[in-house]
């Protein structure tokens, strides 16, 4: 799996952040290491290997509604308008 | 610093008040840290208003709590409300915190006293320290060298006798490591021992905390409190938590040790020697050690930068101006926005970000997340069948001992390896505990790790402490 520095600049991007030339050129030889050492995984047998303990909780968490009111005044105290229980924040752009 | 139990004892009895011990602890942090740099900021008001809230219960004649007036450090990663909390990272400088995470609230309701947060590499990334916005932590054994990352800070507060006690978190050996290289006891419980509950995240499924103690009674007592189910966070486990300390025992009699086969091919005399000590010790106070396989151990580090970074791409997400972190309010366009408003993150975070969003990218996800997914599982399948034969593993805690600062700045990947025999646990879900064990040839402390099966932490305290004696 090789990784250029083109690849580092695009990826950057679909990670919604800047990656300068400078930056992509220090993180391609670098990725390109640690490409070649994740290639180890390669020659792993993993034929009929299913995820059965990876831990799902740690990724979808129940959706059952934690109710702190205190904190939610607390939080809500700190915007300077409110409306129908939607705090009211600056115009981003 | 004295140990926990003594303070404890201390106040208790009425020989010392809590406030008498806090500001020993400033004052060993005000005269040390100028060098060290282990503390970002001191909670000075707050901490000795909270031990005199402790004087004062005492002084009333209330039951005081397990912890009653130990000064305790925490990582920069901890929520802790009312005081700012940044990683150490600049995308999250003067950010503050709007509620109390729940390993520190439980700290508070036991009667200790926060004296201030510890620095760390950012955002957790990093096995030296190197990588905070607030410059490294010198290593208060040799300052020329790194304490261990990334709870580096509170490794060496620790060490240095600023405090008894410290919290870290461990993703892949950040409270174990700098534990080692610092000479101090460092566990990370198994995955769900302790609420995440406000402690800024990482990497979902290897992220956990854990304590730094100068003993292993400290850590065991310290664990002890801030262990065991939070509503607030559905990971952590209904288990019910033993009076570790109280089941420390006299000898290792019908304890089964594993020392994995190959573990030390290749390694420093003065490491390898320390394991093999550690091995004969264990023996003679009645342990049987026998050597043990773990065919797929060798790839945990490869599948922890993948998994981890895949994770940390994703819950690093959140800071783009909006949710959390710093906003370019002067950017022309709402892309340009974004890309300025992630920009202050620094480069070894940016760096597990772009392997975490190329190792997620369509192309490349099955043979690259996917794949070090499946390869866990066989990891801990490995870890499952070796605790069927064997109570717990004994291993080095890394493969070197502390580091110049700087040594690894040509080659930081060469630095990845630092996390090879801690990753494993993380990687695994297992127990972990560093404990000290001796010196290498320039007199920098060894520290030998333990493994143990989740929710057995018990098992690993016990021979830590039999070694620790």
């Amino acid at each position: 799996m090789a990784i250029t520095k083109k690849d580092v600049m695009h990826t950057g991007k679909m990670a919604d952040m800047a990656v300068s030339e400078q930056e992509a050129a220090i993180y391609e030889a670098q990725l390109e290491a640690l490409f070649k050492w994740v290639n180890d995984l390669s020659g792993v047998d993993t034929e009929g290997v299913s995820l059965q303990h990876s831990n799902l909780a740690a990724h979808l968490r129940p959706d059952d509604p934690v109710v702190n009111l205190e904190l939610a005044k607390e939080l809500r105290a700190r915007f300077a308008q409110e409306e129908k229980d939607c705090a009211k924040v600056k115009k981003v752009l | 610093m004295h140990s926990v139990a003594e303070i404890v004892a201390a106040i208790t009895s009425g020989q010392k008040t809590a406030e008498e011990i806090t500001r020993e602890s400033l004052s060993v942090i005000s005269q040390k840290n100028p060098s060290i740099n282990a503390f970002v900021e001191v909670f000075e008001q707050d901490a000795l208003a909270q031990a005199r809230a402790v004087d004062e219960k005492r002084a009333r004649g209330e039951k005081l709590g397990p912890l009653a007036g130990v000064p305790v450090g925490i990582k920069d990663n901890f929520l802790y409300k009312g005081h700012k909390v940044t990683c150490c990272s600049k995308m999250l400088a003067n950010y503050e915190a709007a509620y109390t995470s729940t390993a520190v609230e439980r700290l508070i309701q036991a009667d200790a006293v926060i004296v201030g947060r510890t620095n760390m590499d950012e955002f957790a990334m990093g096995s030296s320290n190197e990588t905070s916005v607030y410059g490294p932590v010198h290593n208060p054994v040799d300052l020329t060298r790194v304490p261990g990352g990334s709870s580096g800070g509170s490794a060496a507060a620790v060490a240095a006798g600023m405090v008894p006690v410290a919290l870290g978190t461990d993703t892949g050996g950040s409270v174990r490591q700098p534990a080692g290289f610092c000479g101090v006891v460092g566990i990370k419980p198994g995955y769900g021992r302790i609420s995440r509950y406000g402690v800024i995240s990482f990497a979902s499924s290897a992220d956990q905390v854990g304590v730094l103690a100068t003993t292993v009674k400290d850590a065991a007592d310290v664990l002890e409190v801030i262990s065991g189910k939070d509503v607030h966070d559905c990971t952590s486990l209904e288990d019910p938590v033993p009076s570790y300390s109280s089941l420390f025992t006299k000898d290792l009699k019908g304890v089964k040790v594993g020392l994995p086969k190959g573990f030390l091919d290749g390694l420093d005399d003065s490491i390898k020697n320390r394991v093999k000590e550690a091995a004969a010790l264990l023996k003679s106070k009645g342990a049987e050690v026998v050597e043990v396989s773990l065919p797929y151990a060798k790839y945990s580090a490869p599948c922890y930068y993948i998994i981890t970074s895949a994770e940390a791409s994703s819950n690093l997400g959140r800071y783009d101006g909006i949710r959390y972190g710093y906003a370019d309010t002067t950017a022309a366009d709402l892309n340009s926005y974004y890309l300025n408003s992630r920009a202050p993150f620094g480069l070894e975070v940016k760096k597990r970000i772009v392997i975490g969003t190329y190792a997620l990218r369509s192309e490349n996800y099955e043979a690259c997340f996917l794949k070090a997914m499946k390869v866990r599982e066989l990891i801990r399948e490995d870890f499952k069948k070796v605790f069927q034969q064997v109570d717990v593993l004994l291993t080095p805690t890394s493969p070197t001992t502390a580091f110049k600062i700087g040594y690894h700045d040509e080659n930081p990947i060469a630095l990845y390896l630092a996390d090879l025999y801690t990753c494993q646990g993380n990687i695994g879900g297992l127990a972990g505990i560093s404990v000290p064990f001796g010196k290498d040839k320039q007199g920098l402390p060894v520290g030998i790790q333990f493994y143990g099966p989740i929710l057995q932490e018990e098992k690993i305290l016990n021979v830590a402490h039999q070694v620790e004696q």
